[in-house]
């Protein structure tokens, strides 16, 4: 099955995070393969961040690769995730 | 590419750090979780992964097993995750298909995350099982080549910023140093002297203002604010706002008739905290750089009820111009070094010392001002109340901070302040007046510092081992009674000053919550900007590119921030000599949606 491992960068107190966060978990159950998301906080995992270069959250990187910085549209997340799924639906 | 398409084949290298690790979890148990992960072909431990042995170990099992991903399970990426990118690269792994986790925070003794032995093994289990399937995912992602504009932005013109400012103008980058208030210099300009020499402190900083005022490479921005920051290392734009002056830089002379003129007075709550007073139009103090007249339009006739327009009047370079607007500045710089500083704790948060509901209670900063020959009394020390000398002045040590009700840090700073200041009015001021220090700890750990409170001991200062509870004014007299446990004798003192002196703890300065968002670098518990190792990489943030100094990093006295400065100057000296860096695709091209 096709997999996906996704970190969500958040911190507490952060405005845009849960809307990502229920962007992913609906997207999980939406698209078929294997989604696996990790919440990353950076206030407590600051080198991870720094190693991505994360400026500003919510931030999303799929693969080890950052794609998204701030709250991204359901539709561009979305196809993201189908690219690295290798799917089209 | 190619990497990203072979067969993946992940060794994970399970360290004990000596006891650190392999003394607080099952390493046997960690061994064999990640022998059943997929694609997971090799697994081992060292005793020391770092050691070069311990390196030599990790190439032999590379070159052995064909791997071509490793994990290794230690400690804090910060420390060693370049230590372990070196490692694979030499066996031609790509430094993306390099992980370091860390497990010794569960693991360490004295860890603040120290966890026991079976929570160790759940915790560590899990971010194993994360790291590999990350890993197991991951792809190199493309690096593009990005030219590192020469410049540097650094933020707050105090000792920490000038030196900083100085260090890399000299080494020919091109320095914008943007200042929030009309003038550079910052606290310790204010300071009058300078511990432990009783050095004139605006006599020693007037050399790094009046440089950075005249340097080629300095672009000096007063009355100005970071207001946005995008982009990444070597190619930061940065937008600053600057307030309007009012008064044109280029014309004013600095003469001073203007404010001679001016009819409106002003508390001076900047630069004196309301011990003194300026004009709606001020140059803040004598040697302030750049010498030039300021308007404060809260207080001004002409912005308040469209009248006077007196220093217009007598401008002699017709310097007055209000019709400044706001401007917004456009920078590109390569790096940024943040330097904004300590706020003075606000003690009306200590109810009981009476600060503002008592006049004779003032703090530390504002008696530095009153003792400052070029203060707002000239030099003389006269209580609010009756503007008379005190012939007993009280000090109390520790307001706001070591205290689990404010600050629970020490300020670092207060011990040696207060003794400087008892020294002067010993010394300078009023020799016979009695000068009372009131303690927990004396703390005067620095060069030079324990001899300079012996000094303050023998010359007659007298030391109070104990905080007072609370802080009571004789309504006739205004004299202040304290009551305090002196802990050395076991006696409880009544005392009764004139004047009473809180030493209060340094804090963040204003606007340093909001200046972190915008850079997107860490707040520390304490508010102060978070560096990413303590003690190996105090002056580098959770951005590459933005280096933190001085007391914005936490409170700490002059020659630290110098050295601070420095390190902050030349770590950014590192990146921009380069002229040129590779940076993950990611990180430029990201889609920015908000």
């Amino acid at each position: 099955m096709a997999e996906v491992y996704v970190e969500e960068f958040m911190s507490p107190g952060c405005v845009g995070c849960p809307a990502v966060k229920e962007m992913l978990k609906s997207l999980s159950e939406e698209l078929s393969g294997e989604i696996t998301v990790e919440e990353v906080d950076i206030t407590v995992d600051t080198s991870r961040a720094a190693q991505y270069g994360v400026m500003s959250v919510p931030a999303i990187a799929i693969n080890g690769d950052l794609k998204f910085m701030g709250v991204p549209k359901k539709e561009e997340l979305k196809k993201a995730l189908q690219e690295e799924l290798g799917k089209d639906e | 590419m190619s990497q990203d398409k072979k067969e993946k084949r992940i060794g994970i290298f399970i360290c004990h750090c000596g006891k650190n690790i392999a003394g607080g979890v099952d390493i046997k148990a960690l061994l064999e979780i990640s022998k059943k992960l997929e694609e997971v072909v090799f697994v081992t431990d060292n005793k020391f992964s770092c050691s070069e042995e311990g390196q030599i170990a990790i190439q032999d099992a590379i070159k052995d097993n064909d791997l071509n991903r490793i994990i290794v399970v230690a400690c804090d990426p910060s420390l060693h995750l370049l230590t372990f990118q070196h490692c694979g690269k030499k066996m031609g792994i790509d430094p993306a298909f390099v992980d370091l986790i860390d497990i010794r925070k569960w693991t360490m003794f004295g860890s603040p995350n120290k966890v026991d032995e079976k929570q160790a093994l759940i915790n560590s289990q899990k971010l194993i099982e994360q790291a590999a399937k990350r890993m197991r995912l991951k792809r190199i992602v493309p690096k593009v080549s990005v030219e590192v504009n020469q410049s540097v932005l650094v933020i707050g013109g105090g000792v920490a910023g000038l030196e900083a400012s100085l260090d890399l103008a000299d080494k020919g980058y091109k320095v914008h140093l943007i200042e929030r208030l009309p003038t550079i210099g910052g606290k310790m300009a204010l300071l009058y002297k300078v511990f432990p020499t009783n050095d004139c402190a605006p006599c020693i900083l007037a050399p790094k203002t009046a440089y950075a005022n005249i340097h080629p490479n300095i672009n000096l921005l007063t009355n100005s604010e970071v207001a946005n920051v995008e982009g990444h290392i070597g190619n930061f734009s940065v937008v600053v706002n600057q307030k309007p002056r009012y008064v044109d830089e280029k014309k004013c002379t600095g003469c001073g008739l203007c404010i001679e003129k001016c009819p409106t007075k002003v508390i001076d709550d900047e630069y004196s905290r309301g011990i003194g007073e300026r004009k709606a139009i001020y140059i803040p103090y004598n040697q302030a750089i750049p010498r030039k007249a300021v308007i404060d339009s809260q207080n001004c006739l002409y912005f308040q009820k469209d009248a006077c327009r007196l220093c217009e009047k007598v401008c002699p370079a017709q310097a007055i111009d209000f019709k400044q607007e706001p401007k917004a500045i456009e920078l590109k710089v390569g790096a940024i070094i943040v330097a904004t500083g300590f706020d003075e704790y606000n003690p009306d948060q200590k109810v009981e010392y009476g600060y503002r509901r008592y006049g004779n209670v003032i703090t530390q900063f504002q008696l530095a001002r009153l003792l400052d020959i070029d203060g707002p009394t000239k030099g003389r020390l006269l209580r609010p109340t009756d503007k008379k000398e005190p012939r007993s002045i009280a000090m109390i040590q520790c307001v706001g901070s070591r205290d689990e009700n404010a600050n629970g840090y020490c300020s670092s700073v207060c011990c040696m302040y207060a003794l400087k200041h008892a020294q002067i009015i010993k010394e300078m001021v009023l020799p016979d007046a009695q000068v009372y220090i009131s303690y927990i700890d004396m703390r005067t750990a620095g060069k030079g510092f324990e001899e300079y409170y012996r000094r303050t001991r023998e010359i007659g200062i007298n030391f109070i081992h104990g905080r007072p509870s609370e802080v009571i004014e004789n309504n006739e007299t205004k004299n202040l009674i304290l009551k305090v446990e002196d802990s050395d004798i076991g006696e409880l003192i009544k005392l009764e000053a004139d004047l009473v002196v809180l030493s209060c703890a340094t804090v963040p300065s204003q606007g340093t919550k909001q200046l972190a968002g915008l850079l997107g670098i860490n707040l520390d518990a304490n508010g102060f900007f978070k560096e990413i190792h303590p003690k190996l990489r105090p002056v580098e943030t959770n951005i590459r590119g933005i280096y933190i100094c001085g007391s914005a990093q936490g409170p700490k006295d002059i020659p630290d921030s110098i050295i601070q400065a420095k390190a902050a100057a030349s770590c950014a000296d590192s990146e921009l000599r380069k002229g040129e860096i590779q940076l993950p695709e990611s990180i430029t091209k990201a889609n920015k949606t908000n």
